[in-house]
């Protein structure tokens, strides 16, 4: 069985906006409901993807007993473990969830570490110190050879390498949307607690929330490691999906303004919102790249550079004229009490729909 | 003549420490204005560099001309994002963050036009116009390459010339008036738009003097703004953000520290350690946070001065 074009176009579409919608829900919680302009968003992701390319090969080779250096002979290691993840699933699912485990951790250090310096002071201190330390992760990537491979780049192992070809990818899809689905419902359920009324309100009166005995600056940490945590568990996502990773892939254009773009697009501090802009932009970006042929020959240049100019001018008009984005922001639905009455079923659709 | 060798690195040194300090004056003076970081800032010097490149690969000019022409392009376009996005933005009420998200996506665009400048020179002149070098355009001055010497003397003429501006003409105390308090400098009949907007023609023409100076000695590329920003960002956040000593101060600071100190260090343990120069912006930006957060400008030095002769 061969896969349709229009099949693989769908297939891989709904994969990168499952991975997209995680990052953009963990700049949501971020930006949106908390306030904090983090322009590294890159940092967290590339961390999530350092972390799955750089550890779960290395387990699985030392489990089946694979020889040799790790980034040198890479893509035979890798090889040779894919085919021995075809006999053992178990171990490969629970490398795969223990990578993502690690990837969160990682990441949300790593938020914890960069943002500190100027987590007390103005906003713009920590939007520059944020984005100094996103522009470096490209660099050490680069040039420390035993993370990642260096300018190289190296191969991620696949955990549903015992599926056949043409149903790994679709069973990858399926993998992701699932758990985009339940970083979502999360994600709801965080910002409709206390806790996500109390990151609105030092969003929007710091002082008002400090007077009430909100601590603005733990709070603010607290958003920036969890949601640090989940961009990196997209990130590590990303490199599970694509089979590999490559430093210069984490660049400030894809992984962070890009999702502050969707986010903008959707409207700020909604979470629907951020279904919308994602599925918007993801689809507008998967037209662009599927038409680029026919427009080259036609421009003295590289076409990629007239989708980077259409997305900025884009981003400047809903900034201009609706800053509020698609979905507007609406006061916290709050949690219902559980009643033994309402079924299962119907307490999660409310969560999602309502 | 010049007797002694004169090692290469110092040359590096002194031209990338005064271009430091160039662009960080001109992010100084967007920053009075609006008080928001502009992202776009190196951006405008990329500007500088392929005026450079025009200059001298098409019109076969000495690289010299091409500082008047950049200051008044860069500046132009500085100007573009103030008037056309950044004040209908503050005018609309937009957060500080809306406004740095302006800037990143105004960054975005011009960095699409540089690339496809780029190209468009590669296609109709035949040019190299990626990570290319005007080095060899430069003409010898007692023995060194001209550049070494008229970089830091140009800074040093801006520099004394605004000073002079701000300090001695009436325009420039308006601006001062203006960036201090401009609701109280508008009630006392100043047109502080206008003020701005000279103030953003400044900075983003300064830039792109720095960027015509930086194609002289340094590779020139679509995407050198992205290399450089975080040195820029650290030598403001060094030098204090809001004053024009304190952005000579910490570009010197920064710019030296960066060349020399990665010269000093991968000689000591050895030259792995180049490849992880930009990590000194970092280091300089966290150290900075920490312990004198409003930068050099803001300690009060003549205190410190007073405690520490007491002691």
């Amino acid at each position: 069985m061969v896969l349709e074009t229009e099949t693989v176009f769908v297939v891989d579409l709904l994969a990168i906006f499952a991975i997209y919608v995680i990052v953009n829900l963990s700049l949501n919680m971020e930006f949106g409901f908390a306030g904090v302009p983090n322009f590294g968003k890159v940092l967290a992701v590339g961390a999530g993807a350092f972390v799955a390319a750089s550890i779960p090969g290395r387990i699985f080779a030392s489990m089946a007993g694979i020889e040799g250096d790790y980034i040198v002979d890479n893509l035979l290691i890798v090889h040779q473990v894919d085919l021995w993840l075809v006999d053992n699933v178990g171990i490969g699912f629970a490398i795969f969830f223990l990578t993502l485990g690690i990837a969160a951790a990682v990441g949300g250090g790593i938020g914890l570490l960069t943002s500190y310096p100027a987590i007390r002071l103005r906003g713009d201190y920590l939007a520059i110190t944020l984005l100094a330390f996103g522009e470096s992760i490209r660099i050490i990537g680069n040039n420390y050879t035993p993370l990642v491979g260096g300018t190289l780049g190296v191969q991620v192992p696949d955990p549903l390498s015992f599926l056949p070809d043409e149903m790994r990818f679709p069973a990858a899809t399926i993998g992701l949307v699932a758990i985009a689905a339940a970083v979502y419902v999360f994600s709801e359920k965080m910002m409709r607690s206390p806790l996500g009324r109390m990151l609105r309100a030092v969003r929007d009166n710091e002082m008002a929330a400090e007077a009430l005995g909100k601590d603005s600056t733990r709070i603010r940490i607290k958003v920036i490691i969890v949601s640090a945590a989940l961009a990196a568990i997209g990130g590590a996502l990303y490199s599970f999906y694509v089979g590999g990773t490559i430093a210069f892939a984490y660049d400030r254009a894809s992984w962070t303004f890009w999702p502050f773009l969707m986010i903008l697009i959707g409207g700020l501090a909604n979470n629907k919102g951020v279904l919308i802009g994602t599925l918007i932009f993801v689809t507008l970006r998967k037209l662009i790249i599927f038409f680029k042929d026919s427009f080259e020959g036609f421009v003295p240049f590289d076409v990629v550079w007239l989708d980077f100019l259409l997305l900025g001018i884009i981003l400047l008009v809903i900034l201009l004229y609706r800053p509020q984005g698609l979905c507007v922001e609406k006061p916290t639905p709050t949690l219902a009490r559980p009643k033994s009455s309402e079924h299962g079923v119907k307490r999660v659709f409310n969560l999602l729909f309502r | 003549m010049v007797n002694f060798v004169f090692d290469p690195i110092f040359s590096d040194a002194i031209i990338f420490a005064s271009l430091l300090a160039l662009l960080s004056i001109g992010l100084t003076l967007t920053y009075i204005t609006t008080r928001v970081p502009n992202f776009a800032h190196a951006s405008f010097a990329t500007i500088g560099v392929y005026v450079a490149l025009v200059v001298t690969h098409v019109w076969g000019l000495l690289p010299y001309v091409a500082i008047p022409i950049s200051f008044v392009i860069s500046g132009i376009v500085a100007v573009l994002l103030y008037t056309l996005v950044l004040k209908p933005l503050i005018r609309k009420g937009a957060s500080a963050a809306i406004q740095m998200i302006a800037t990143l996506a105004f960054d975005l665009i011009m960095i699409a036009i540089l690339n496809i400048t780029a190209d468009y020179i590669v296609k109709t002149y035949h040019v190299t116009s990626r990570e290319f070098s005007l080095r060899s355009y430069d003409i010898e001055f007692m023995g060194l390459p001209a550049i070494v010497i008229i970089a830091p003397i140009t800074i040093a003429i801006l520099a004394i010339a605004l000073h002079i501006g701000l300090r001695k003409t009436k325009f420039g105390i308006a601006m001062r008036a203006s960036t201090e308090n401009s609701d109280l400098a508008g009630t006392v009949g100043i047109n502080v738009k206008l003020i701005y907007g000279v103030s953003w023609l400044l900075g983003g023409g300064f830039a792109g003097i720095a960027g015509a100076l930086m194609s002289m000695w340094f590779q020139g590329d679509p995407n050198l703004g992205q290399q450089i920003i975080p040195s820029i960002f650290a030598a403001s956040i060094v030098g204090g953000f809001l004053s024009i000593q304190g952005a000579i101060v910490g570009g010197v600071l920064v710019g030296l520290t960066e060349v020399l100190g990665t010269r000093f260090l991968s000689g000591e343990f050895g030259s792995w350690l180049i490849a992880y120069r930009p990590l000194i912006p970092l280091i300089f930006i966290v150290v900075t946070l920490f312990f004198a957060p409003k930068g050099l400008a803001g300690i009060n030095w003549s205190r410190l001065w007073r405690n520490g002769s007491r002691d």
